[in-house]
């Protein structure tokens, strides 16, 4: 069992599961949205005890589903185009590395922004603040990103 | 919440199906208002009344068993079957398994255990009456924490243990509720 106190499970469902289902079709398109949702929560499930504080867990859901929805969107593109075998799905405990190399080829300002809203969880406004820009401009890189991000995986 | 139900099961069915649930709860509408029931691998371990918070509730549930909790109405349907069961008196055994290891004691598992076996729907033990049966006959104070504390009410029936002096007693769901539950069991109290 855990060393740190965290939430039941479900409760994190039921506070976040509509944006994380928003953010999943975003990335996946609407048929995909709710099977890379399930596929994402099975997975956060799966490393949830050995999460090591309970804090920005909004923003821990959000990387799970980032990184399950590429998953997705590169096991399609391969089952297309390709006979290659599955590269091998990122242990739980190393979704944070592989966060950090989904967005590892993109520019700098653009990963600056993907990291404030989902590992540091910020709001828009603070995003803004840290970014020297409007609320608006960092609502747009962000969803640039994200747009970028999938059709990196499509074209990967 | 608007994420729709059928998704919401299936993601509770796949985490118990690969084993992922630490415990998988339900709310139950009965006459005497929603019930939480908490289910883990061994049984039932925990029931709130409802006026209590589920979120504590679960809370209290997750630093004992693990913090991997879900909720499915449909995992849980023999569990709120035999529930509703005992509500439509169709069928008051409450044949259940139980988890005891929200309680605290030994002392306190064995008096609960030993009520729940022996004490059935329409009888009533006094708090002394249940701590001769533990072997402890003297231990009526004891007893009467054990049902103040109890993890499983109305499935580990401490409804049905009264103070000897007459009337009901104190109940976690309040007096009225205790009073209720053995009426509806059909017991006398005196």
């Amino acid at each position: 069992m855990s060393s740190v106190a965290l939430p039941p499970f479900w409760s994190l469902v039921e506070v976040h599961g509509d944006e994380l289902l928003v953010h999943a079709r975003r990335m996946t398109g609407d048929a995909n949205g709710e099977d890379v949702l399930q596929d994402a929560l099975l997975r956060a499930l799966r490393a949830y005890p050995r999460l090591r504080h309970a804090e920005h867990l909004r923003a821990w859901l959000y990387r799970v589903t980032t990184t399950t929805a590429l998953d997705h969107i590169r096991s399609r593109r391969r089952e297309v185009l390709t006979d290659e075998p599955p590269a091998a799905v990122a242990e739980p405990e190393h979704y944070d590395d592989a966060f950090e190399s989904i967005i590892g080829a993109l520019p700098d300002g653009t990963k600056d922004a993907l990291r404030l809203r989902f590992v540091e969880d910020l709001e828009y406004e603070c995003i803004a603040a840290r970014l020297g820009c409007s609320t608006v401009a960092a609502r747009q890189r962000v969803s640039t990103a994200i747009r970028t991000l999938r059709t990196q995986g499509i074209a990967a | 919440m608007t994420l729709s139900a059928r998704l919401l099961d299936s993601i509770a069915s796949a985490a118990i199906r690969e084993g992922l649930a630490d415990a998988v709860y339900t709310r139950l509408d009965t006459p005497i208002g929603k019930l939480l029931i908490v289910q883990g691998e061994r049984g039932v371990v925990r029931v709130g009344f409802p006026d209590e918070s589920v979120d504590a509730l679960l809370a209290q549930v997750a630093g004992r068993l693990g913090p991997r909790i879900v909720a499915s109405d449909r995992e849980l349907a023999t569990t709120r079957d035999v529930v509703s069961a005992y509500f439509d008196g169709v069928d008051e055994r409450l044949d259940l398994p139980v988890d005891l290891s929200l309680v605290r004691s030994d002392f306190r598992r064995s008096a609960l255990s030993l009520l729940r076996a022996e004490v059935g729907p329409g009888e009533v033990v006094t708090y002394g009456g249940l701590a001769a049966k533990v072997g402890r006959p003297k231990a009526a104070r004891a007893v009467g924490s054990a049902c103040a504390t109890n993890p499983v009410p109305i499935i580990v029936p401490c409804h049905r243990v009264l103070p000897g002096g007459g009337g009901v007693g104190s109940y976690g769901g309040g007096p009225e509720l205790k009073r209720l539950l053995l009426a509806h069991e059909g017991a006398t109290v005196g």
